[in-house]
């Protein structure tokens, strides 16, 4: 009870401050900047981005056809008689005679006729959807229905592809086979409503589509029916807008937080506080709890607005979390504004292009559900998730936020906030804060068990990036990068004992060290493996990243090894040993990796 | 004002930045940005034009074909990336699930000079990489499909559109927008906002840490001050942009008037980090100056934006080789806001020292 009164004091104090401090002048600017804003944003909408207006100059004795050419503003058209514009075809990118595009032969050239193409096609779409009879102008019309498969992520990316190999007869099924009805010759829709849809998917013709256009021609609210020039997979781009409603204000709400810990720390303002009969932890959650509530009001808010299910919020909730956490340490850890800055901003980018790529492929590849923001698209959809896939998406974010809080917490005292030391060497005590100096041995085990969820998160970032290579780039990459990533994590722990005290790195000490690594990062691997990334793991992009599930000894040798390899460069070259240590280290895993896992020595 | 003074500021700035190594991670940070967007392209460009994955180009699907026979029947016999077999549709869907099949097409009877449109269904797999790409690959028989149909009906048309012959350009030309007309002023312009964010810090921090009791004790003037640290930040944008215009150039992208693009962005980075500056002196705490600032640029960013030649538009233009005489319209009138907000910055700058020294 006692915890909860100062918990709600302190919270009170800080919604005080932060309104005392916001009120010069602030507010009313801050009020007509959002006014501005919302005007801007509307003006933009209307006129369209002019980013790439005349890029291309291109020419044509045609009339008509330099009309076309010039409602798409990436052309600047030239009206020009035959025998100009035929002699002067090598200063255009491309050229328009009696009907016939003359493109140069350059890059530009090429990307030119690319864009006249599209816009053609939507040319010949108006045209084709005023037609009176309009199956005449579309007689073919696809209904796509998706079939869910057993066999998921695991088969296509193990090396198999879709499909049985070469056979003579038609391939038989061997599972039960269920009765499907067969479907009906007619459409469900009216040629009205069907040209409706149509006339619509060819006006979106704003600068915004233009980039959405490369990838899919045309959204369809038509069901599953479509022409087949919409035929492409669906790029859920209203979604991914809406995302950004989201993750901005949160991103925002989180600086005032940040700031506000900075804050206490400039000229030792938050001497006061520390010196109060309360824990940390509750300095730490009422100063926190003022932003959390905001943060809930804000999505609150929104989803009203945007009329989205409320369901949205619980994959909300784990993302404001991992901010809220990251704030904090960002704010105790930066010497300076510029420190805060950078860190920050380097920080949000990581962390929305960890959420915000993935959830692009939501309806194409279930690797999108590593980022919680899916669901959210998801929901807005109206297609269902299973309390699985809400593990699966939130479980690190849940993870890696309790356990920087826990950090932040053990440092939140006046020798670690006021010190003026250098980036990374406060970040060595702030770990070596949690590092008992009665138990080593059992806090490294436990350091090096928990920096598994970070090192999953890196290790997902890898995945998504490189799973846009083509295969066995990806795969190179993917191997080079988790190595590395483990090794690090793997002597963060040895560094920072090592940092404290050199001397207590004995042979004896050293080996035992060693092991206790190894073994933790093995546990902590193996506990979060069973619990959620099973469905990743159980490809060979996850046996690269997580080593096999099935022996244990072979891993855990692996990782002793690899420590022991880190441990004695740092006990031979002191500091300077700890990046060769961890070269060979990789190496090291990389070779294994290659050997057992994919054979390719072997 | 003296340029000794100027220089003595800007230079303790420089030391601050390297001193501290934040300089090294807005670099990282505008690396990251420029890797991962293009690792998304190629990702979503593979997605959707599956000959750039040269994996899977030479390889045939296995179709399953269900219902009445059609010319698309043929059509798909005949395309390299099938292979075709006559199924029953139940036997097909059950194939599909355990993925023997790659996707089952449906068709129906209907004749195709019909009044009705054809309708075919097809059966593809939920959430699946591959079905995406054979979906691209059967979008084209399924094209030349409605082609066929659509000449059987021609006479029922009212309107045609007007012929063009426009060559084939597979997987030619993907990139350059995005290259040019997006990659390209997002790097070079994104030193000149992180000069705008940092110019917010320099300042405050004098403010918040107590430091201008001792810099104002020294011969240099406060507006000399401010001065010293606007050049500080507008120096390194155009040492960035060189060094992005470089790299990309290291990459086999040419970029034509190299020189115009760096002047161009000083020139328009300047007036954001003026900007900043007089949000800095106003405010002189940091939280509310950066709300403020961030807000007010995003509102300057998308309204020029919508401007047709802006700054930005400029930048594509001349790296394309495409910019006219009207350049040097907008970097006059650049120049003239720039002009305007130094005039401001100076006067505020003389009358918060005025008031500092008589209060």
């Amino acid at each position: 009870m006692g915890a909860l009164a100062d918990i709600t004091t302190i919270a009170k104090w800080e919604v005080k401050r932060s309104v005392t401090m916001m009120s010069r002048d602030v507010l009313p600017l801050a009020i007509i900047l959002f006014v501005l804003m919302v005007a801007v944003t509307g003006y933009s909408a209307q006129s369209g981005l002019h980013l790439q207006d005349g890029i291309y100059r291109v020419a044509t004795n045609d009339e008509a056809v330099a009309s076309l050419l010039a409602s798409d503003n990436r052309f600047s058209v030239t009206l020009l008689d035959n025998n100009p514009l035929w002699a002067g075809r090598s200063s255009y990118d491309f050229i328009v005679m009696g009907g016939q595009v003359l493109p140069s032969d350059t890059d530009k050239g090429r990307a030119a006729v690319k864009t006249l193409e599209r816009d053609y096609a939507k040319y010949v779409n108006s045209v084709y959807s005023r037609q009176d009879d309009l199956f005449a102008a579309y007689p073919l019309w696809i209904d796509t229905q998706s079939i869910q498969s057993a066999l998921s992520f695991s088969a296509t990316q193990s090396g198999q592809r879709v499909g049985a190999p070469p056979q003579r007869g038609p391939p038989v099924p061997e599972g039960t086979i269920e009765e499907i009805a067969t479907p009906s010759p007619t459409l469900a829709a009216t040629e009205d409503e069907l040209r409706a849809e149509l006339v619509k998917s060819t006006s979106q013709n704003t600068q915004i589509a233009r980039y959405t256009e490369t990838l899919s021609s045309g959204s369809s609210a038509m069901g599953s029916f479509r022409t087949p020039a919409q035929l492409s997979p669906p790029l859920p781009f209203d979604s991914i807008i809406l995302i950004f409603v989201f993750i901005f204000p949160l991103y925002f709400t989180s600086q005032f937080f940040m700031m506000s810990i900075m804050n206490e720390r400039i000229e030792r303002k938050g001497e006061l506080l520390l010196s109060a009969p309360v824990k940390t932890s509750t300095i730490i959650i009422g100063k926190m709890l003022p932003y959390f509530l905001m943060m809930l009001i804000i999505c609150s808010v929104l989803i009203l607005w945007i009329h989205a299910p409320w369901l949205i919020l619980l994959p909300l909730i784990p993302v404001i979390f991992f901010f809220l956490a990251n704030a904090l340490i960002i704010g105790m850890l930066a010497r300076s504004f510029k420190e805060l800055s950078f860190v920050s901003i380097f920080f949000s980018t990581v962390a929305t292009s960890y959420l915000f790529f993935p959830s692009i492929f939501a309806n194409v590849h279930v690797i999108s559900l590593i980022s919680p923001l899916t669901l959210i698209v998801l929901s807005i959809q109206g297609t269902a998730w299973t309390a699985a896939d809400y593990l699966y998406s939130t479980s690190l974010f849940w993870l890696t936020g309790a356990v920087l809080f826990y950090i932040a917490a053990r440092n939140f005292k006046e020798e670690r906030l006021f010190s003026e030391k250098s980036l990374v060497t406060r970040m060595r005590e702030f770990l070596s804060e949690i590092v008992s100096q009665n138990h080593p041995f059992l806090a490294l085990f436990l350091i090096t068990g928990f920096s598994i969820p970070f090192v999953f998160m890196v290790q997902m970032m890898c995945l998504v990036l490189f799973f846009n290579l083509p295969m066995p780039l990806s795969l190179v990459c993917l191997l080079l990068f988790a190595a590395l990533v483990e090794e690090i994590a793997k002597g963060v722990g040895i560094y920072t004992l090592y940092a404290r005290d050199p001397g207590f790195f004995s042979v004896r000490n050293l080996v035992i060290a060693s092991g206790v690594t190894a073994l933790g990062f093995l546990v902590g691997e193996k506990l979060l493996l069973f619990a959620t990334l099973a469905e990743i793991s159980d490809s060979i992009f996850g046996s690269i990243l997580f080593l096999s599930l099935g022996s244990l000894w072979l891993p855990l040798l692996l990782h002793f090894g690899c420590v022991l390899i880190v441990a004695c460069c740092l006990k031979k070259w002191g500091s300077n040993g700890f990046a060769p240590g961890v070269g060979i280290a990789m190496i090291v895993h990389c070779l294994y990796n290659l050997y057992f896992i994919l054979g390719w020595l072997g | 004002m003296r340029s000794r003074h100027l220089a003595i500021i800007a230079k303790k700035e420089f030391s601050g930045l390297l001193s501290e190594r934040t300089i090294l991670l807005a670099i990282l940070l505008q690396l990251f940005v420029a890797l991962f967007s293009s690792f998304l392209m190629v990702g979503l460009t593979s997605m959707y034009d599956p000959t750039s994955l040269s994996q899977y180009s030479h390889f045939r699907y296995n179709i399953g074909y269900a219902g009445n026979d059609t010319d698309l029947l043929y059509t798909l016999y005949q395309s390299p990336d099938f292979r075709v077999y006559r199924i029953d549709l139940s036997t097909g869907v059950a194939a599909l699930k355990e993925r023997k099949l790659a996707a089952v097409i449906w068709a129906p009877d209907t004749s195709p000079g019909a009044q009705e449109p054809v309708k075919v269904t097809l059966y593809t797999l939920q959430n699946d990489l591959q079905s995406a790409i054979v979906d691209v690959k059967l979008k084209d028989v399924f094209l030349n499909y409605e082609k066929d149909l659509r000449a059987v009906r021609v006479d029922r048309l009212n309107e045609q559109p007007m012929p063009l012959e426009i060559p084939p350009s597979r997987g030619a030309g993907d990139f350059y927008e995005f290259v040019y007309g997006l990659l390209i002023p997002l790097l070079v312009f994104m030193p000149a906002i992180i000069a705008s964010a940092l110019i917010i810090d320099l300042i405050t921090e004098e403010y918040q840490h107590d430091t201008l009791e001792t810099l104002v004790s020294t011969p240099v003037t406060f507006a000399e001050m401010v001065w010293g640290k606007v050049l500080a930040c507008a120096v390194m944008v155009p040492i960035q942009a060189a060094v992005w215009l470089f790299l990309l150039m290291i990459n086999g992208i040419a970029i034509s008037n190299g020189g115009l693009i760096l002047l161009h962005v000083t020139i328009s980075a300047l007036v954001l980090i003026l900007l900043g500056a007089l949000t800095a002196l106003h405010y002189r705490e940091r939280t509310a100056a950066q709300f403020i600032f961030s807000t007010a640029l995003v509102v300057v960013i998308i309204l020029s934006l919508s401007l047709p030649a802006n700054p930005m538009n400029l930048l594509t233009r001349l790296a394309v080789g495409t910019a006219g005489p009207e350049q040097w319209i907008v970097l006059t009138a650049v120049i003239g806001v720039v002009v305007l907000l130094a005039y401001v910055l100076q006067k505020y700058a003389e009358r918060i020292s005025r008031i500092s020294h008589s209060g």
